[in-house]
């Protein structure tokens, strides 16, 4: 596949600052979003996706400090001045958040933030800028599209103020749509709808998507690649074929394992993995895993596997496969 | 058969809302829960599965008698829970428990987690010496997979996960009969979920305790449930044997909750879910007249908007309230 980066991520590390303590959200992450491609990445809470992202468009909270590079289209954007951000943020790299409500100004109507983001990054006039707002609200299927225009955003319901957050992303053509669990407080029925209403934006435009979600199975409804984070690092990656028909590291296969699903034998028990997800205050020297893993080995406690590909693009960070 | 342990009859929860109006207030009534009767047995879980306001927490605090429901009955071993005396519920109540989607918000933050876990013993078995509600706290925390030491500690010293093991045992330590399993797992890390899962059916079949396990995730609740029941705004449309509903579903929405389960599977194509079930779920201070489900329907008729469809049985143990269901199951998808 001859695709190039849209955005490249090397040795990215988000530190807090909480008190005396320092707290390692992300410990050196490297990636790539290609152009085009719909990329999930996956982690439990505290695994470091959210913040992955809120760096590299430069949102992190006050006491947040990121270190290494994000370069958009070769550039380099990470801790970039907010004047050079803010000409890409909303135009070339859109986000949606989890929480529809805290996404959106509420006490704006929903046409005049549409519109706000058409007049400022796409130079339109007024006029334009109302046709786009209504376009944008027809493309994400939002029932009586002209009377939403007019509402404040508590007057929706949930799923609409999804597609709102999401028309809203979209309205400059954005390269890359960043979706953080843009489903998780919705319910089954509508989180289908999204999850569709999202690969149809993609295939349209051609966005390129980034889903970020704890959710395996809506990640492998809509994503090409999958990343799978814990404790702030990347310890899977691959296509989502590769990812969930043989994962390789054994967090993904005991999460995979430990999921029910319409297959699983309700007369056993669910393979469930020990233990709980790691603290990001503690630093481990070895695989932050092992002590949860079924295959540990001395070396796992002292040393750290390195994410290494075996074969092209899946790779796994485990000494299982590099014995 | 033996009797069941608990027995539904018509029951409906209507909560009052206050509207603002041109002079004052008005009061309008939101009927949550509408008209829902069903049996559960002993060592039996009964998982109820719906959308947002479908009336699965409500019929669950009902049947707890923690909100009061507008009519109908709940016979708990041949007692009426609605019209029973409070000394009556009372004692019944340490046969009756619940557990809570979040586990942090249902621990008392200030109270360490023995003492959370004894005070039903207090309250249930007042003869008790604190030395003999000790052993027994010890005994549950081992229960729930919790080191009996731990049990000075406060819960923010815990995980999500721990803490809902906690819950539990706070549940579990009167012996109740009946466990009501409030969306247990849906606050909880994925790889925490499992863990729960096989703890409440472990401790099920080490005491026969009755589940009604409240899910909005149909994976979790195919795993969990012998039964299932399938709500949507506030009415009954389908109860069913687990592999009776998920092989062969009758009513038009439980085929739509199925078809819309996320499901690890990369062939599947995501532009197919756009249009699974399309539509919003309408406001339960103004349903459709008829089948409450009719709008989103796609086998609806005019016939649905006129009467709404009565429970009707399938098979012993499978009814159904759909005007359409012996063509429903034709309908290839």
């Amino acid at each position: 596949m001859a695709m190039s980066a849209l955005l490249e991520v090397r040795d990215l590390s988000v530190r807090f600052d909480v008190g005396d303590a320092e707290l390692n959200a992300v410990r050196g992450l490297s990636f790539e979003v290609a152009e085009g491609e719909c990329l999930g990445v996956v982690g439990e809470s505290g695994a470091g996706k959210s913040q992955t992202f809120l760096a590299a468009l430069g949102l992190l909270a006050e006491n947040a400090r990121a270190t290494g590079s994000v370069r958009y289209r070769g550039r380099e954007i990470l801790n970039a001045p907010r004047r050079e951000l803010d000409t890409l943020r909303g135009r070339r790299l859109a986000m949606v958040f989890q929480d529809p409500l805290s996404g959106l100004t509420s006490t704006l109507r929903i046409g005049r933030q549409l519109e706000e983001s058409a007049r400022r990054h796409l130079g339109m006039n007024a006029r334009q800028a109302r046709q786009k707002a209504l376009e944008m609200l027809e493309t994400v299927r939002l029932p009586h599209p002209a009377r939403c225009l007019d509402l404040y955003p508590f007057e929706l319901s949930g799923g609409m103020r999804q597609r709102v957050m999401i028309a809203l992303g979209m309205i400059c053509r954005p390269d890359l749509l960043i979706a953080d669990e843009p489903t998780t407080a919705l319910d089954v029925t509508i989180q289908a709808q999204i999850l569709g209403l999202l690969a149809e934006l993609r295939r349209d435009a051609n966005t390129s998507i980034v889903l970020i979600t704890h959710d395996l199975a809506v990640a492998a409804g809509l994503c090409d690649r999958i990343l799978i984070m814990y404790n702030g690092r990347l310890i899977e990656s691959g296509t989502t074929r590769e990812v969930f028909g043989a994962p390789r590291h054994p967090y993904t296969a005991g999460l995979l394992a430990s999921l029910p699903s319409l297959a699983t034998d309700p007369a056993t028990d669910l393979p469930a993995i020990p233990g709980q997800p790691p603290d990001a205050m503690v630093t481990m020297r070895g695989c932050a895993f092992a002590e949860r893993c079924q295959h540990v080995m001395d070396r796992c406690r002292n040393e750290r596997p390195v994410l290494a590909a075996h074969d092209g693009r899946h790779a796994a960070a485990c000494h299982l496969l590099s014995p | 058969m033996t009797a069941p342990l608990l027995r539904v009859e018509s029951l409906f929860v209507d909560y009052e809302q206050r509207q603002a109006a041109v002079f004052g207030s008005r009061v309008t009534a939101l009927r949550a829960v509408n008209d829902i009767s069903f049996e559960l047995w002993e060592g039996e879980t009964l998982g109820i599965v719906g959308e947002t306001g479908c009336g699965k927490t409500s019929l669950g605090k009902a049947i707890l008698q923690l909100v009061p429901p507008s009519a109908g009955r709940v016979l708990w071993r041949g007692v009426d829970l609605a019209s029973a005396d409070p000394k009556t519920l009372t004692r019944l109540r340490s046969e009756l428990q619940i557990v809570f989607q979040d586990p942090l918000s249902a621990l008392n933050p200030r109270m360490p987690v023995g003492e959370i876990v004894a005070e039903p013993l207090r309250v249930h078995s007042p003869e008790l010496t604190a030395g003999e509600r000790g052993a027994a706290v010890a005994d549950m925390f081992e229960r729930v997979g919790l080191r009996p030491e731990m049990t000075a500690r406060y819960p923010n010293e815990f995980s999500s996960g721990q803490c809902q093991r906690i819950s539990i045992a706070r549940a579990m330590i009167t012996e109740p009969k009946l466990l009501v399993c409030d969306e247990p797992v849906s606050a909880l890390d994925v790889s925490i979920q499992a863990q729960i899962c096989n703890l409440l059916r472990r401790l099920q079949r080490d005491t026969g305790v009755a589940i009604l396990f409240i899910s909005h995730d149909l994976s979790v609740l195919r795993y969990m449930s012998h039964r299932v029941m399938v709500l949507y705004l506030g009415r009954l449309m389908e109860i069913a044997p687990r592999d009776e509903l998920f092989e062969d579903p009758r009513h038009p929405y439980s085929r739509a909750l199925i078809d819309a389960m996320p499901n690890a599977d990369p062939d599947r194509d995501p532009l197919d879910m756009a249009d699974a079930l399309p539509g919003e779920i309408p406001s339960a201070l103004d349903p459709p007249s008829g089948c409450v489900f009719r709008t989103r329907c796609p086998i609806a008729t005019p016939e649905c908007a006129r009467t709404r469809p009565p429970g009707e049985s399938v098979s012993a143990s499978h009814r159904v309230a759909c005007h359409h269901w012996r063509e429903a199951l034709s309908q290839p998808r």
